[in-house]
C-alpha cells in the first residue's frame, strides 16, 4: 500500500504537482487503503483499474483535480524524421555498395588521385596546387617541368573501410532509436507504463 | 461484442458521475465512503477507472464543495458534498439518463418482441 502511495507521489513530484496538493492527495489515498485493507478489502475495491498501473492513476488524478497539464503527445519533428531517414539509406546503401565490391572482388585493383603538380624551373622547387592552368613562371626561359605526384589507393582497402562505417553507423542509428524512441518496447515506452500487479505491500 | 463485464463497466463510465453526485446528494462523504455507498446500491465495481479522477474533476467544476474533517476514529478525510450548481447538474443528468433509458428501453423491446417466442 505505501508502496504504491509512495508511486503515486514520485508521479506528482514530476509532473509538477504543488506540494501541498500532493500531500492532501497523498494522505486521502493512504486514509483509504487503511480502511478497506482493515475491512479486508483490496486494492481493486478502491482504486479500481488504476490498482494495476500507480503512475497513470495519479496522472489521471492530477490532471482530473486540474493540478497538472495533461501530457502532450510526443511529436517527432518532421525534418528530424526526414533526416534520420536520409541518413539510415545513406549509411545502408553505403555499406551494400562496399559489401558487393568486397565480394565480387577488387583486389589489386586500386585508382589513382593526384595529390598536386610540381614545377620545376630555375631556382628553388616550387609546389604548387593542381590544375588545368599551365604555369609559366615570370623570368623562366623554354618549358618548365612539370610533374604530378600520384597516389594510389586499393579498392579493397576502401570498401572495407566504407562497410565499417556503414554498418557501425547503422548500428548506432538503431541504437539510439531503441533507446531513446517512444515506439512501442523501446526503453522509453517502457518507462512511461510501469506496470504492477496490485497488492498491499 | 465485448464480455457483460465489460459492456457493463461502458455503460457505467458515462453515468458514474452522475451516481457520485446522487449518492453525495445522501450526505458528505469522503473517497472510500462513496465507493461502499454505490456498491451497497449493486455498483460494485467502478468500472476501470477509480472514483479519484471523477472527483478531482467535480471538484474542479465548482460541483462539489469539500471540507476536511475527522473521520470516525481516523485520520482526517476529505468530504464531499454537492454544490448547489452539483444539484442542478444532477438533476439535468437524471432527466437525461432517464430520456436516454426510456430510448434504449425502446429499441431494446422492439428487439425482444421481434426475437421474443
Amino acid at each position: 500500500m505505501s508502496e504504491f502511495v509512495e508511486e503515486c507521489r514520485r508521479e506528482w513530484r514530476r509532473l509538477g504537482v504543488p506540494d501541498q496538493v500532493a500531500n492532501e492527495m497523498a494522505a486521502d489515498l493512504r486514509a483509504d487503503l487503511q480502511e478497506a485493507e482493515a475491512e479486508g478489502g483490496s486494492p481493486e475495491d478502491v482504486l479500481g483499474n488504476g490498482a494495476f498501473d500507480p503512475r497513470r492513476f495519479a496522472a489521471a488524478w492530477a490532471v482530473a483535480r486540474g493540478v497538472t497539464s495533461p501530457p502532450t503527445p510526443h511529436h517527432r519533428s518532421p525534418w528530424r524524421s526526414l533526416i534520420a531517414t536520409a541518413l539510415t539509406a545513406l549509411l545502408g546503401l553505403l555499406a551494400v555498395g562496399a559489401g558487393l565490391a568486397l565480394m565480387v572482388g577488387f583486389r589489386g585493383h586500386s585508382f589513382a588521385i593526384a595529390v598536386h603538380r610540381a614545377v620545376a624551373g630555375p631556382g628553388p622547387i616550387r609546389i604548387l596546387p593542381s590544375g588545368p592552368n599551365r604555369i609559366v613562371l615570370p623570368g623562366m626561359r623554354g618549358q618548365p617541368i612539370v610533374g604530378t605526384q600520384i597516389t594510389g589507393v586499393g579498392i579493397q582497402a576502401l570498401a572495407l573501410v566504407v562497410l565499417v562505417v556503414g554498418v557501425v553507423g547503422l548500428a548506432l542509428f538503431a541504437a539510439v532509436f531503441f533507446l531513446w524512441s517512444d515506439w512501442p518496447g523501446s526503453r522509453r515506452d517502457r518507462r512511461s507504463r510501469g506496470q504492477r500487479s496490485p497488492s498491499w505491500n | 461484442m465485448g464480455s457483460a463485464e465489460g459492456r457493463r463497466s461502458q455503460l457505467l463510465r458515462g453515468v458514474l458521475d452522475l451516481c457520485l453526485l446522487a449518492v453525495m446528494g445522501e450526505g458528505p462523504a469522503y473517497g472510500y465512503e462513496m465507493t461502499k455507498r454505490l456498491r451497497a446500491r449493486g455498483l460494485s465495481s467502478v468500472g476501470e477507472g477509480s472514483i479519484y479522477p471523477l472527483l478531482g474533476r467535480l471538484e474542479r467544476d465548482g460541483l462539489v464543495e469539500t471540507r476536511r474533517a475527522a473521520s470516525n476514529g481516523g485520520p482526517p478525510r476529505k468530504y464531499y458534498s454537492l454544490s448547489p450548481e452539483g444539484e442542478r447538474a444532477l438533476a439535468a443528468g437524471v432527466g437525461e439518463w432517464k430520456a436516454a433509458r426510456d430510448a434504449v428501453d425502446g429499441a431494446l423491446g422492439l428487439i425482444e418482441a421481434e426475437v421474443g417466442p
